[in-house]
């Protein structure tokens, strides 16, 4: 599939948009500080990605350096973001940055979630990343430290700083 | 390391966070059309007159003028006769065939931009295709095929590009991306894959 879209093949493309899609916006939701350029973001990402598909070395997972590229967009995102927007973000952009996601449930677990997420927002960037590639889209240590440069002790520091945040944030409102 | 797995309270959170939100079809479609525009060869836009002379006679080039203007090209390039032709690469090579394609003229709103001939030359004997792909072409490999030469495997081409820096490499068999031994390598930091670089024209 990847081999048919390096060569320019639209449909073998568009399987790996649609294979991909979801797992591309969860990520970007999670790490951008305005939510609201998820779906840009992701675009973006794909866009990048089909333009370097010539130049991907089959060697390397395919889905790491999906997410290396995805990565590297939210982290740009976020850069300009704090550059271009208000000094202090106030309560309702907070409550709107960490909105649900179009999932159902009641309204409990709407309460949990939105509790995580705001949690998970106050999470350093150069943490919840980690914690993200790790725990949610389960890419090993090995796998991480190759696409980000970091060593994998660095790495593994991070994550438990994310998950030691996290917990007490939580223990606090939901303990 | 971080326990995770014996604390109910960040499981939970895990369970949370892993939830996938729903594809939409219409979102594939746009990033897909965005994406297949994106990439389109700048061959297909208007740069200068394509089926003009110049590319015609780009097109023309024997294997005996490859060669001839790849070894013309390493004495311009490093002001010595390198025999064996290894890769090369130059900026703007006056050779005879070269010069026949260019200039190329882009009309733009703030006058004609000018994009300068230049030589891309590639030893490989094992190679059954090899294109030059870059920013220029927009990583298109069809889009700027190289001809290699009747005898050993010396490959080149000669592509129109806009003044500036670039970066590039070498597509081999249409699957192994190759980069340019001879050119400096700038890391693309979106990518995090190394790539060639000329700079076209004077800054």
């Amino acid at each position: 599939m990847i081999s048919r879209a390096k060569l320019g093949d639209i449909d073998a493309f568009t399987a790996i948009v649609d294979a991909y899609y979801s797992r591309c916006l969860r990520f970007a939701r999670a790490m951008l500080l305005n939510v609201d350029d998820a779906e840009d973001m992701v675009q973006d990402t794909f866009v990048r990605l089909y333009r370097a598909l010539p130049r991907y070395e089959e060697r390397q997972r395919f889905e790491s350096w999906l997410f290396q590229i995805l990565g590297n967009c939210c982290r740009t995102a976020n850069t300009a973001f704090r550059r271009h927007s208000a000094q202090t973000v106030d309560d309702a952009f907070a409550l709107e940055r960490v909105a649900s996601p179009d999932v159902t449930g009641a309204r409990l677990d709407h309460e949990w979630g939105d509790a995580v997420r705001k949690a998970l927002a106050d999470v350093p960037e150069y943490n919840r990343e980690i914690f993200l590639l790790h725990y949610i889209e389960e890419f090993s240590y090995d796998e991480i430290e190759r696409m980000t440069g970091v060593k994998q002790s660095a790495l593994k520091m991070r994550v438990k700083r994310a998950s030691d945040f996290l917990r007490a944030r939580l223990s606090q409102e939901h303990g | 390391m971080s326990g995770i797995d014996d604390d109910p309270l960040l499981r939970r959170a895990l369970e949370e966070l892993r939830r996938l939100p729903a594809t939409d079809p219409e979102a594939v479609r746009r990033v897909v059309g965005v994406a297949a525009e994106a990439r389109v060869s700048p061959a297909d836009e208007p740069v200068a007159d394509r089926s003009s002379s110049g590319a015609r006679s780009m097109r023309r080039w024997t294997a005996v003028s490859v060669a001839a203007a790849a070894a013309i090209v390493g004495f311009v390039a490093r002001g010595v006769w390198l025999p064996g032709a290894g890769p090369v690469r130059t900026e703007n090579v006056a050779s005879p065939s070269v010069a026949a394609a260019a200039p190329m003229v882009k009309a733009s709103a703030g006058g004609a931009i000018v994009a300068l001939p230049q030589q891309f030359v590639l030893e490989n004997s094992a190679a059954h295709r090899i294109s030059v792909v870059g920013d220029f072409n927009k990583w298109n490999a069809a889009s700027a095929p190289m001809t290699r030469a009747a005898e050993g495997g010396l490959w080149s081409t000669v592509i129109p590009i806009l003044p500036g820096r670039h970066v590039y490499g070498f597509m081999i068999d249409d699957s192994l991306f190759t980069l340019d031994p001879r050119a400096p390598k700038a890391r693309d930091p979106d990518l995090g894959t190394d790539g060639s670089v000329v700079i076209v024209g004077r800054p």
